[in-house]
């Protein structure tokens, strides 16, 4: 396990590297810079300034130079300043990926803590009534796009109810910053995100459950004269869950683009919003810094997803 | 003496095992460990063991769907080991498999048409012949001809081993690597494809190779019959010779072990300890010596040959040296 | 003759769906002494493997259904028994071992987690205890490193080890009868010796009487006291094992004994039963064999013969024998 551990740690190095090369040039490829979106046309000389901000930012450097330069101050930890926020960059991840963190865990927390249940009680009375009529339920919330839903969630519980904010990572006055505020403010978003992909995890859950429950084993453990309560908890539940792993790993991809629209709409200081804001001003080293983590971050969780895979499945080893 | 059709000499597989971090190979998994025979034209050579034993790899490299680490296949005195390619394709129709699970093996998505065509169109044959040669082959395997228009889910199991039968008659092969073709069916059922087997080998001059764990089945269409154990041959011989006086103590103890339908005059059965060791660590020496009854210093050092002992019957065993 | 410890009778067992009613156990008799080892052989889909899940009343829900019948054993009528009492009675007084010790076992789940499992649940012991209990089980059956096995999980073990463990885990609690449901068809033949050495062991040591399930007439010559022939859902004959062998009476049972191939005699062409088993959506009216039978006369389709005693404890379900 260890030597496997650190072979894909080692593999992770040339895919994040090919994904810093790829953005900086998609970043380099469209038109404008940080300058165009920050200056104000009507000042004098404005080619020369401009020039001249662009000679001290490394900007008229060829590209490969500038990527070079990037990645040598990059990886000693001097991430650069934001150009738009002129704070340096590292001041502006931390907060941000703390509260992504959070907004992301509770959603798919939410999501299992709501899917897999579910589909276990689907699964219970398969083509019963309440299979049949919670399908139809799910089906509908499937269609309907998480961001449609997320609008509607703020139009019912943050304005019309005003059971939550509508938007933000922390409220004002004497609870401002605490967990159970970051957790008040993220909770609506992580809804919109969840209850949608909650449908897919208990069609998952359903389909796996039922699948196990043909299984010889389980017909061995009746065998026993085992009560069916513990033939399902002992049996069919852990066998059940192994494919949910799996998928819970595959989505970490989904959820950083399911993350970073969320965020927009609820204009959650988190690493989407960062992402978003530094696209739109062309803050090169924010987009670069941002996208880096995102990808180590999703690397990460594939990694944790295929060691717990290991834990719930001991015919897996890695060697 | 008849002409060899099929002349296997010293073949070897070796699948390789990786560990560590730059996944170096740590050893090897010795599937097949120098096996050499031959198989005359007409002529069906049973081939015995119990699984793990390396009948099928060896089966399959014969039927170049499989790269041998060594040794060569010669077949129909052209050496076929290095072909590729085209000149493979040319050899190709000459030999054929037929296998365990009929159903896992045909397309479940062709009609049987399609399936026993397929060789013959990609062969270049026209379409028309090709459908009165499959209607002629149904109807020899024991079908009817409106039954090229199904599908295989709505035949019986010993059913679509007649339509992969079929499938490999269609290009007039000369060998026939059947692995196990019988082992899935119930008894009535496989004692139909045996005898649909021996009638066919007649009719079109086949030679097969007959690969099973049924020492009986082995012996009822074999004319001779070879005993495999971990990647080794342990002993080939004329089937009347080896069933009537098996020499390897692996055959010997087999032979006991496998039951028959019978209450009076039952042989003594040997039962032999442990399981087979793993061919990944095969032990030094006889690979046999883990188990037998009959061990002696000698076969934990020193690997026996393979030798013929009297005519025509080859045992790898020290007890004869 | 003793009381029987097991008496079938009339068990009928149907799979039920919108379209059709498969009659999977039709009516059938079969009794169990204490000590006996019962054989029930056929072919797949005669029935057998479902008489044993009726016993068990594991019959696959919902489709399948126990509808008529008796289960007698040990003066209680299983059938009649409620969900609950059922459990105490499976594991306890009747356990079940089943073909592929593979899939049959728990693969994320330690041999020792799976054999206390069924010790917790019928004897009052602690978990401490129920180790002990396992691990000295496992060495009776012949389980080397029994204290180490019980921590290893399943896919580390061999078919036969598999197997074994099964056997363990089943006669933990020394249960009256033992159903053994083709527990060496998935095995090597040398493993089978064993396995079957294993179970007349656990019928002496523990007196336990065990029906076993096979479709090999090899293994019911090595093993029966008693032998039950199905045929489509029906027991066509029911005879102890020495005279099942001496004198077959049954044409199918005839028929099945001609089809096996010998490793002692050499038989030219196999006897093979032509067609298939009937549909068993749609059985005929009259005997179900009829339509394969070599002496089948116009009256055999059209009314079902009755099963019948031709000698003392020899019963037959053919009207011209």
């Amino acid at each position: 396990m260890g030597t496997y551990v650190v072979r894909r740690v080692l593999g992770m190095i040339p895919m994040v590297f090919l994904i810093t090369v790829f953005v900086f040039l998609i970043m380099h490829a469209a038109p404008g810079n940080a300058f165009d979106a920050i200056m104000n046309p009507a000042i004098k000389d404005i080619e020369q300034l401009k020039e001249q901000l662009e000679h001290n930012a490394g900007l008229d450097q060829p590209l490969w130079w500038q990527y070079v330069h990037w990645l040598g101050l990059f990886v000693t930890g001097n991430w650069g300043f934001s150009f738009t926020h002129h704070v340096p960059v590292t001041d502006l991840v931390g907060p941000a990926i703390r509260n992504t963190l959070i907004l992301g865990i509770l959603a798919e927390v939410l999501t299992i803590a709501v899917g897999v249940p579910f589909g276990i009680l689907q699964a219970r009375n398969p083509y019963g009534k309440f299979d049949y009529t919670s399908n139809i339920v799910l089906f509908c919330l499937y269609s309907v796009p998480f961001f449609v839903f997320a609008i509607f969630m703020i139009y019912f519980f943050a304005i019309d109810l005003q059971w939550f904010p509508a938007q933000g990572s922390t409220g004002t006055g004497p609870n401002a910053g605490t967990l159970g505020d970051h957790l008040y403010h993220a909770l609506l978003p992580a809804l919109s995100l969840a209850v949608v992909n909650s449908t897919v995890y208990s069609r998952y859950t359903r389909g796996s459950m039922l699948d196990v429950a043909r299984k010889d084993y389980v017909r061995t453990a009746r065998a026993k004269g085992l009560e069916e309560g513990r033939v399902f908890t002992k049996h069919v539940f852990r066998n059940g869950m192994i494919p949910i792993v799996t998928q819970f790993g595959l989505d970490f991809g989904n959820m950083v683009g399911g993350l970073i629209i969320t965020e927009g709409i609820f204009q959650y200081q988190g690493m989407g919003q960062l992402v978003i804001d530094a696209v739109n001003g062309r803050d090169y080293n924010v987009i670069m810094a941002t996208t880096v983590l995102i990808a180590i971050g999703v690397l990460i969780g594939n990694l944790l997803a295929d060691i717990l895979y290991a834990v719930v499945d001991p015919r897996i080893r890695y060697d | 003496m008849s002409e060899n059709l099929l002349e296997v000499r010293n073949l070897k597989k070796y699948f390789p095992i990786t560990a560590g971090l730059l996944r170096r190979t740590v050893g090897h998994v010795k599937a097949v460990d120098d096996v050499s025979f031959t198989v005359k034209a007409g002529e069906t050579l049973g081939i015995v063991g119990e699984s793990g034993c390396g009948k099928s790899t060896t089966g399959r490299m014969i039927m170049r769907v499989l790269e041998p680490t060594s040794g060569q296949i010669v077949f129909d005195g052209q050496d076929i080991t290095k072909l590729h390619g085209k000149e493979l394709r040319a050899v190709r129709p000459k030999f054929q498999m037929v296998f365990q699970d009929p159903y896992a093996s045909l397309n479940p998505k062709m009609g049987i048409e399609e399936i026993i065509a397929e060789p013959l169109i990609v062969n270049g044959v026209s379409r028309k012949q090709a459908t009165e040669r499959v209607v002629h082959l149904l109807e020899r395997v024991g079908l009817r001809a409106e039954d090229r228009h199904r599908y295989p889910h709505e035949f019986s199991g010993g059913q679509r081993q007649r339509i992969g039968i079929a499938r490999a008659l269609a290009l007039n092969p000369k060998l026939i690597v059947a692995d196990e073709a019988v082992s899935a069916l119930d008894v009535s059922i496989q004692s139909q494809i045996l005898n649909l087997m021996m009638d066919l080998k007649k009719e079109f001059n086949l030679s097969y190779i007959f690969i099973s764990h049924n020492l009986a089945v082995v012996r009822h269409i074999s004319d001779r019959v070879g005993v495999m154990y971990l990647g080794h041959m342990v002993e080939l011989a004329d089937k009347r010779s080896l069933y009537a006086n098996p020499r390897h103590p692996y055959t010997e103890a087999l032979l006991s072990a496998a039951p028959e339908p019978k209450r009076q005059g039952r042989r003594e059965r040997i039962i032999l300890q442990g399981d087979v060791p793993s061919p990944a660590n095969p032990p030094k020496g006889c690979p046999f010596h883990t188990r037998c009854p009959k061990v002696m210093d000698v076969c934990k050092v020193e690997r026996p040959a393979l030798k013929e002992v009297a005519p025509n019957h080859l045992v790898a065993c020290h007890l004869y040296s | 003759m003793a009381e029987p410890l097991l008496a079938i009778k009339n068990l009928k067992t149907y799979f039920i769906s919108k379209d059709a009613e498969v009659r999977a156990v039709d009516g059938i008799d079969i009794e169990v002494q204490p000590r006996q080892v019962v054989c029930i052989v056929g072919e797949s889909g005669c029935g057998k493997s479902m008489t044993s899940l009726s016993i068990m009343r594991l019959v696959p829900k919902p489709k399948g259904k126990i509808v008529d019948g008796e289960i007698w054993f040990n003066g209680r009528d299983l059938l009649k028994l409620s969900e609950d009492e059922m459990t105490d009675v499976r594991g306890n007084e009747i356990s079940m071992i089943f073909q592929e010790p593979m899939t049959a076992l728990n693969p994320v789940l330690t041999i020792g987690e799976q054999i206390t499992e069924v010790l917790l649940r019928h004897r009052k012991l602690t978990k401490r205890q129920a180790l002990a209990k396992a691990i000295e089980m496992l060495q009776f059956v012949g389980v080397p490193r029994a204290s180490e096995i019980v921590h290893e999980y399943p896919h580390q073990l061999s078919g036969g080890m598999r197997q074994r463990v099964m056997i363990a885990m089943a006669m933990v609690c020394e249960p009256k009868l033992l159903i053994a449901d083709e527990p060496t068809t998935a095995l090597d033949v040398t493993i089978q010796a064993q396995v079957l050495e294993l179970m007349k062991k656990m019928r002496e040591d523990f007196d336990t009487s065990i029906i076993l399930i096979t479709h090999d007439l090899g293994v019911v010559a090595d093993m029966a006291d008693h032998v039950v022939v199905m045929y489509a859902g029906q027991v066509v004959e029911s005879t102890d094992a020495d005279s099942l062998f001496a004198e077959p009476t049954h044409p199918y049972t005839k028929g099945l004994l001609a089809s096996i191939p010998s490793l002692e005699e050499e038989k030219d062409v196999l006897y093979s039963i032509p067609g298939t088993v009937p549909d068993a959506a749609a059985f005929p009216q009259g005997c179900r064999f009829a339509d394969r039978c070599p002496i089948a006369q116009p009256s055999c389709r059209e009314k079902m013969p009755e099963l019948r005693e031709v000698k003392p404890g020899h019963f037959v379900r053919c009207d011209l024998v």
